[in-house]
């Protein structure tokens, strides 16, 4: 009883620091400073061990390398690039230039961890020019929400990233296992997109009918970037390199591009360096105070707890998954996608290895909800992006963007039953 | 006088922990080509975590002024201009506690690897103390930016963070235009 009582307290604190607006690093932090005061540990001496070990960490540094590959990218061409390369293609699809938000999406999102880097720049691109040709809005702004989350779940990731660290799990596994789901996405998107188009018949007429040699004049600044991409992910998946040494090879990749592409200046690398260590340092704080948290957490014994009063519940791990489900789409319309996997593996993770669910797969699990939490009111990044782009309100946004986020909830029921779509990947890459 | 030396010492400390990031970089890259060659970067690994650590600790401060360490505003956006010079006053005060406390035992860490020698297990037995201190370094001037925004939010000063997350909505708002 007293056990309960103190578990509830801990997630009362967290959620009253989290609400007043504490910074989460520091949130993390003082709940488990508080949990570990009856257990008569040294309290400081393990906050500055697990932080130390938390930070000095080699695999660690694949987070600000890819996140530096994508600030350097973003400062590039690539977006317009990707516009004018993949339009031609899509003319005579169902849905037309409508694919572009989603395989532009795809492809961005190979180079940028982020999701909401993702919806703001292709966005940018595709908005103003989709809306010119007489494309209705809700459409546009559902289609770029949706497929900006993809962001996530195609590798490099830097939600898997965090969860890998948090979680001891290999990242280049994860980046793998990414793929095939990511692709599936992917795809249903595209098809929500067709169909659409089939069924309501809203879209302008596309007149392009322009012959092989023309596209693929227009598509020739891709191949650099789509080379990129193969030589990063390939030489994860081909066992040649870590993480961390394929996103060093990013760099140095997107470097030269942007060299090339004649985007490289002082200013333009220094600025993007500056952003990837702002935002390498904020997620590396908060991945310290997770750190510490979950040392604590193992102090208390509340985890072991929490397994077996679950345990009791006699859950199959599809209720339970369904449970989590819902907690996380909850969870998400108030923090953010780093903070609930750090939250998940400090707290969670015994529950779901108690249940006999694969880390691995849990991971894209995790990844994929997050992405749902994106594009929840009323904290979803994606919506915010977009309702600063487009000037209408997140009411709005958020209603045209639901179909996409009933999409991802297929797609996790599908993963669920299909567990292979996650593992086959991972099981055929070299050591 | 003092608020020039502030904030030189974040910008310092800011640009020191973006050229740590590089290092990370520029060493993993040393070490691919170095294999290649059949040349050893002897405990890159090693140093590039040192690296890590470095450029997480040393940004810190830099990070806390820009905006840049998220939290949730949902609710602080909604109080009126009063309560709202409360809750930051607050929050600040936890904030500059905690991170005194992780300074405080993070050098105290430091002190001890220095007393009993602790060293790396790789091929460079580098003394712990070193890397450690940067990351205590980086943690004491965090705690000086949480009393600096302390100190302007008690004299009704909008603190620096909070003026940078504003700025930060309001350009995502702009964004309409571009």
């Amino acid at each position: 009883m007293g056990d309960l009582l103190f578990a509830i307290g801990l997630v009362a604190l967290l959620f009253i620091l989290l609400g007043a607006g504490m910074w989460i690093a520091f949130a993390l932090i003082i709940v488990g400073a508080v949990a570990m005061i009856g257990t008569g540990a040294p309290v400081g001496q393990v906050m500055a061990t697990t932080i130390w070990g938390s930070a000095a960490s080699w695999t660690l540094t694949a987070l600000p390398l890819f996140i530096w590959m994508g600030e350097i990218l973003f400062r590039s061409r690539l977006a317009e690039y990707l516009f004018k390369g993949l339009a031609p293609w899509m003319g005579r699809l169902p849905g037309q230039l409508l694919h572009v938000n989603v395989i532009g999406s795809g492809i961005f999102a190979a180079f940028s961890g982020s999701s909401a880097a993702t919806c703001a720049t292709i966005g940018k691109m595709t908005i103003p020019e989709l809306t010119r040709r007489g494309y209705p809005d809700g459409i546009v702004i559902g289609s770029i929400a949706g497929a900006g989350t993809l962001g996530l779940l195609i590798p490099p990731s830097i939600s898997m990233i965090v969860y890998g660290v948090a979680a001891e799990v290999s990242i280049a596994k994860l980046f793998i296992a990414g793929l095939l789901p990511g692709l599936l996405l992917m795809t249903l998107f595209s098809l929500y997109v067709a169909g659409w188009a089939l069924v309501t018949g809203h879209l302008p007429k596309e007149q392009t009918t322009s012959p092989l040699i023309e596209r693929l004049k227009s598509s020739r600044h891709m191949a650099p970037v789509l080379l990129l991409i193969l030589i990063v992910i390939g030489s994860m998946y081909g066992g040649f390199a870590t993480a961390t040494e394929a996103a060093a090879v990013g760099v140095a990749g997107a470097l030269i591009l942007s060299f090339l592409s004649g985007t490289l200046t002082w200013r333009s690398f220094s600025d993007a360096l500056v952003a990837a260590m702002l935002t390498s340092t904020m997620i590396a704080f908060i991945l310290a105070g997770a750190a510490f948290l979950t040392a604590a957490m193992a102090f208390t014994g509340l985890p072991r707890l929490l397994v077996a009063w679950i345990g009791t519940l006699g859950l199959s791990p599809y209720a339970l998954l369904a449970a989590l489900t819902v907690l996380f789409i909850v969870l998400g319309c108030f923090i953010d996608g780093v903070s609930m996997i750090v939250l998940t593996t400090a707290v969670l993770l015994p529950v779901v290895q108690a249940a006999g669910i694969d880390l691995l797969w849990f991971g894209i699990y995790m990844v994929i909800v997050v992405e749902v939490s994106m594009i929840t009111p009323p904290v979803g990044f994606n919506l915010f992006v977009l309702q600063g782009m487009t000037g209408r309100d997140i009411g709005y946004v958020a209603r045209v963007t639901l179909p996409f986020f009933f999409i991802i909830v297929a797609t996790i029921a599908i993963l669920a039953a299909f567990p292979q779509i996650v593992h086959f990947l991972p099981s055929q890459m070299a050591n | 006088m003092l608020r020039a030396f502030l904030d030189r010492l974040y910008a310092v400390s800011g640009v020191l922990a973006t050229i740590c990031l590089g290092l990370i970089g520029a060493l993993v890259l040393a070490q691919i080509i170095g294999r290649q060659l059949g040349v050893i970067v002897p405990s890159a690994d090693d140093f590039a975590g040192y690296a890590m650590a470095a450029s997480a600790f040393l940004g810190l401060a830099y990070a806390f002024r820009r905006g840049a360490h998220i939290r949730v505003t949902l609710l602080l956006g909604r109080y009126p201009p009063g309560w709202r010079r409360v809750m930051e006053l607050a929050l600040l005060v936890i904030a500059t506690a905690t991170s005194a406390y992780l300074a405080w035992h993070l050098t105290m860490l430091t002190w001890e690897s220095f007393v009993f020698d602790d060293r790396a297990m790789g091929i460079v037995p580098t003394p712990l103390w070193i890397p450690q201190s940067v990351m205590a370094l980086g943690a004491m001037v965090m705690v000086v930016a949480c009393v600096d925004e302390l100190a302007a939010a008690l004299r009704g000063r909008m603190p620096g963070y909070a003026a940078a997350e504003a700025e930060e909505t309001a350009a995502t708002i702009g964004q309409r235009e571009g």
